[in-house]
């Protein structure tokens, strides 16, 4: 049972994702309920593999009975083990969300589940062609979700999503089609042994399938200058999507830079060609500075959260691309901790609009007295997002800036230090305005406030709110659970990264 | 471990600071007044030594560090909160504010207790925001010096914190060197270190240029707010610079003696009240920064000597100031005049805060001032500019403390005893006198009975064992020292009087910031090439909107609301993002191989 439980993963949420199109002939509110109940196993086979990974380490299994290196291989290790976890919960508890804030229709949860087995399928595998397969299955599902929204808006953005995103994964193919022809392999682990012996770290051939494939996954990722596609489709995107896809797409594929990073090409292959490593770590302070002032300089709420993420992501790949255990564990906490304070401001912000009608920096004042418990959850995300103590967003940043310390990158040093200014920079405008400044909507002007009968979606639930205050406190309560999470990584990690 | 050593002050006093926020008005006060002053005899009686030794992140921490200076920290902490809360009630402040000035005394309490450098950075920084709160809670105008306020501190919160983090590399642990497992040598070690936490502690302590924020932010907000801000932030910082600098600098004790004569000087050419007595924190703030500067045990008893003293008479003087306000409506020296015949009792408690701030005889700031002055002769170098018998930072001081007296001569002068006030206006309320007398008694008695104050002081100053010169406070040339200040200050006065009234508002050094930023590097750099003019104007503009967006959010958002709903010149569409895609592989491969 326990080595099947890889495949199980991914299998689960297909099968469920085909349920609501079939149970269309019968109902067409089955989505919701269908969808619960997968992922509610999704959740508890994910918790079973964490916790035996966590146990007794790596588990590994040939899909098909093909032993690798020529068959595919799902590998779940202490790191992959927690994405895919987190990836079960976060998506369990959006669906607390989608319950009121729709949309409602079966077609909608057949996405929903099929970019949940796409974002598993990405983090559990152990075979670059495969994870292909599951980039393009989550790029396709997530640009349909997109779509969903009832606005023109939604479209526009979904097609732009669509054209940038199947460009970066093409690279990405390509970039897979080198290695193949470099080392005659697919296998994760084939690949990192067969590279540098069959094909030197710094030949054209190599050093080629690197750039596109770290340059594909990083319009995935969305860094600067690659990130045009996000803040359209975060923004226009229905609530409940948007907090979904900004709280994981994102989140999954810097997770996969981090594999190809680590298990494919290796640290020998960052210590031998150093101005990959530098390549990287530029862009990747390029993104956090770019992001905070694109964030800055915001209008909309949403698209200040979203430039928010081009920044937030700069810091992790940084720390992924420092290379120490300190800053890996330290990205890898930031990943996750990322993950539940931007879905959950995402989700307070759908909140907030539906309450208020308020959806710009501007609009945001005196509405601390107006909707206070998802003010405050705002204010509390938005708070541990700069990274104030005791927050999860402090601990992962800390990290990051302790192993760049120790690394002596000193310039790295002076820009995660300066990220936390400008972050505060953004954030706390948001904050005094919801507290500290006279009103500018005021209730008669609501559209909320009108009764809603019709179920148009303009309604908040107890189930919407109630994802807003979790996340809020988990963003606080996750901190506790870093020193076992800690030592959980540092036995996957001080491995792969020969220390 | 005792019940004195369960639970560190910061936690009881967060927690009854949400208490506060959620009673009534009356019983939130009484109790917000009560818990602090209990805090006083807890740091009375509290043992010496490292309590409380805890895992934070991975990293030895120490949430209750009890030494001496820590001890006397805590000790007037209590006392003067308790008081302000007691003068915020009389002061009509509502219980919001007041829960988040009690936070601020909360994270105070928890930065002078902490007994490793991360958890003194952690309440540093939370210091900055709750203090932050405090301002911003006024609305109006403190809003935007709020907004100021939060980003220098911000700024020099990050600078400590690098210089922490520098100090870390270096002596791999973060424990204070008096705790155990704690680093041999106490204080940042030397160097860069060293060089980034003097100006990150700097921001806070008002180093010259670094102040702007205080006359800035302090005669903003609520005047029960102001007596808050005047204590917490610029003591912890005085605070700070000791553990930083345990054996002191000469560098720091020069700009100590220089920020007593600036803030002194600049506080005479004021109007405003508040502002007058924000310059002046500057000003005595300088004496204790130069008294930890010169870095002997005698003058570093007194630093800390003048740190109590001075909590009390600015506690004073901000209340009196505030009760001024509070009744005549007016912050302007220019628009009072005769108020001792109005308000007896408010013009009784600002002469002895105003005697006790410049060092009259027989008041507590005599017996501080006296002891770092004396540390300046005895303990410190010559200097390169002595005077006399006059070393060079001891006239400094000396300078100092006659543009005290000035200052206060003119302050006194126009509120309470020039011309005649038209109309009436009734004396401070029952409970804002009671705050006032109880303050103005305790600045008597601490400097008539001096010995009550060298029993706290971490170093006894009365015993040649310990002092390298034994300090005396009533001697006949430190009396005809005190005297020929105050004359001085008079004669002064009375000759700078006329051009004084005529000045106009002084410009600060926040005056300069910008425009010198802006003009001064723009004028070079045009004059060079035509090619730098084009990368300035670049420069120029981005500043001008990092700044705007920072000053005055909302101009910003109604113009870049009004451009978006035509075009987004910003927004890459779909064909862009796939040229810069492109144009991005290409350089990443070029670059790669």
């Amino acid at each position: 049972m326990i080595e099947q439980l890889p495949v199980l993963l991914v299998v689960l949420p297909i099968v469920g994702g085909s349920i609501p199109l079939v149970a269309s002939l019968v109902s067409d509110r089955a989505g919701w309920p269908v969808a619960t109940l997968t992922l509610v196993g999704q959740a508890g086979l994910a918790g079973l593999l964490a916790w035996t990974v966590s146990a007794s380490g790596t588990v590994s299994y040939a899909v098909g009975g093909f032993a690798a290196p020529y068959g595919i291989e799902l590998v779940v290790d202490g790191l992959s083990g927690a994405v895919a976890l987190l990836v079960a919960v976060v998506s369990l508890g959006v669906l607390a969300y989608a319950r009121q804030a729709g949309p409602h229709s079966n077609a909608f949860y057949g996405l929903y589940l099929l970019l949940v087995a796409g974002l598993t399928g990405m983090t559990v595998t152990g075979d670059v062609f495969n994870l292909y397969v599951f980039l393009e299955i989550t790029g396709l599902a997530a640009y349909g979700l997109v779509a969903s929204g009832r606005d023109a808006s939604a479209a526009v953005a979904a097609l732009k999503y669509l054209i940038i995103g199947t460009v970066g994964a093409s690279l990405y193919l390509l970039g897979v089609g080198y290695l193949l022809a470099a080392t005659g392999t697919l296998n994760m682990a084939d690949l990192a042994s067969k590279l540098g012996e069959m094909a030197a770290y710094d030949s054209t051939l190599v050093l080629t399938a690197f750039g596109l494939m770290i340059g594909g996954l990083t319009v995935k990722v969305a860094l600067f200058p690659l990130h045009t596609w996000q803040p359209d489709a975060y923004a226009n995107a229905p609530d409940t999507v948007s907090a979904f896809i900004s709280a994981l797409v994102s989140t999954v594929s810097a997770y996969a830079l981090a594999r190809l990073l680590f298990s494919v090409f290796t640290v020998e292959f960052l210590a031998a060609v150093p101005v990959a490593r530098w390549a990287l770590v530029g862009l990747a302070c390029v993104s956090i500075i770019a992001g905070s002032a694109l964030a800055v300089s915001q209008d909309s709420v949403q698209r200040m959260l979203a430039y928010s993420s081009v920044s937030q992501f700069g810091l992790v790949i940084a720390g992924f691309a420092i290379a120490t255990p300190l800053a890996v564990v330290g990205a890898t906490v930031h990943l996750l901790g990322h993950a539940v304070m931007k879905g959950g401001l995402f989700a307070a912000t759908g909140v907030i609009e539906r309450k208020t009608g308020a959806t710009t920096v501007n609009g945001y004042a005196g509405m601390g007295s107006r909707v206070p418990l998802s003010a405050f959850s705002f204010a509390v995300l938005s708070l541990a997002m700069v990274g104030v103590p005791p927050a999860v967003g402090f601990v992962g940043k800390w990290y990051i800036v302790l192993g760049a310390v120790n690394a002596e990158n000193w310039p790295v040093v002076a820009v995660l230090l300066a990220s936390t200014l400008l972050t505060l920079a953004y954030f706390a405008r948001l904050v005094e305005r919801l507290y500290f400044a006279e009103a500018t909507i005021h209730s008669e002007e609501t559209p909320a406030e009108a009764p809603v009968t019709d179920g148009s979606g303009q309604a908040v639930s107890f189930g919407m709110i109630a994802v807003v205050v979790v996340a809020a406190a988990l963003a606080v309560a996750l901190t506790a659970a870093v020193p076992a999470f800690e030592q959980v990584l540092r036995d996957t990690l001080l491995p792969i990264l020969n220390q | 471990m005792s019940m004195l050593t369960t639970v560190p002050p910061v936690v009881i006093l967060l927690a009854l600071a949400i208490v506060v926020s959620r009673l009534p008005r009356r019983a939130g006060h009484a109790i917000g007044a009560l818990v602090p002053a209990l805090a006083v005899p807890w740091a009375v009686m509290v043992p010496e030594g490292a309590h409380l030794r805890t895992q934070f992140l991975g990293f030895d921490a120490v949430l209750l560090n009890v030494d001496p200076f820590s001890r006397l920290m805590g000790i007037i902490f209590g006392l003067i909160a308790a008081v302000a809360v007691l003068y915020s009630y009389a002061s009509e402040a509502d219980t919001t504010q007041t829960a988040f000035a009690l936070s601020y005394v909360a994270t105070s309490f928890g930065a002078v207790f902490a007994g490793d450098w991360l958890t003194l950075i952690f309440f540093w920084e939370l210091m900055a925001v709750t203090s932050t709160l405090l301002v911003w809670h006024y609305g109006g105008k403190a809003v935007r010096a709020g907004f100021r306020y939060a980003l220098l501190h911000g700024l020099g919160g990050t600078l400590l914190m690098a210089a922490i983090l520098r100090h870390y590399v270096e002596v791999e642990t973060f424990l204070f060197a008096s705790v155990p497992g704690g680093p041999e040598t106490a204080g940042i070690s030397s160097g860069l270190a060293a060089a980034l936490a003097a100006i990150g502690i700097g921001v806070n302590v008002g180093f010259i240029g670094l102040h702007a924020w205080l006359p800035d932010t302090y005669p903003r907000p609520h005047i029960a707010a102001s007596v808050f801000l005047c204590v917490f932030t610029t003591k912890t910082g005085v605070y700070g610079m000791y553990r930083a600098f345990p054996n002191g600098h000469e560098a720091i004790a020069y700009m100590g003696g220089a920020m007593a004569i600036f803030g002194a000087l600049f506080a005479l050419f004021q109007n405003d009240m508040r502002r007058l007595l924000s310059y002046h924190i500057q000003s005595q703030v300088g004496y204790m920064v130069a008294g930890v500067g010169i870095g002997s045990s005698l003058a570093q008893a007194g630093a800390f000597a003048h740190v109590f003293n001075h909590i009390l008479y600015k506690g004073l003087l901000f209340m009196t100031a505030g009760v001024v306000i509070y009744r005549t409506g007016t912050e302007s020296l220019k628009k009072l005049g005769g108020l001792w015949r109005e308000m007896p009792i408010t013009a009784g408690a600002f002469s002895v805060a105003a005697l006790s701030i410049a060092g009259f005889p027989g008041f507590n700031g005599f017996v501080s001032k006296g002891i770092i002055i004396s540390g300046s002769h005895y303990t410190f170098g010559k200097g390169p500019l002595p005077l006399g018998e006059f070393y060079t930072l001891e006239w400094m001081l000396l300078l100092g403390g006659v543009g005290t007296f000035m200052s206060f001569i003119k302050f006194g002068y126009y509120a309470f005893f020039h011309g005649e006030y038209d109309g009436s206006v009734p004396d401070a309320n029952r409970l804002q006198s009671v705050a006032m007398v109880s303050v103005a008694a305790l600045c008597i008695i601490y400097g008539v009975y001096d010995t009550a104050l060298f029993t706290i002081l971490p170093f006894d100053v009365t015993s040649g064992a310990v002092v390298d010169h034994v300090y005396e406070t009533y001697t006949i040339p430190h009396l005809i020292e005190g005297v020929v200040l105050a004359v001085l200050g008079l004669i002064g006065f009375a000759v700078t009087k006329k051009p004084l009234s005529k000045l106009g508002r002084v410009p600060d050094i926040d005056k300069l910031y910008n425009p010198a930023v802006f003009y001064g590097s723009r004028g070079l750099v045009v004059g060079v090439t035509e090619l730098y003019a084009a990368v300035d104007r670049t420069v120029v503009q981005a500043t001008t909107v990092v700044t705007r967006t920072v000053t005055s959010p909302n101009d910003v958002i109604a113009r870049l609301r009004d451009d978006d709903s035509l075009v987004h010149p910003m927004r890459a569409g779909i064909g862009l993002s796939i040229l810069i895609l492109a144009v991005f592989v290409t350089v990443a491969l070029l670059a790669l191989s």
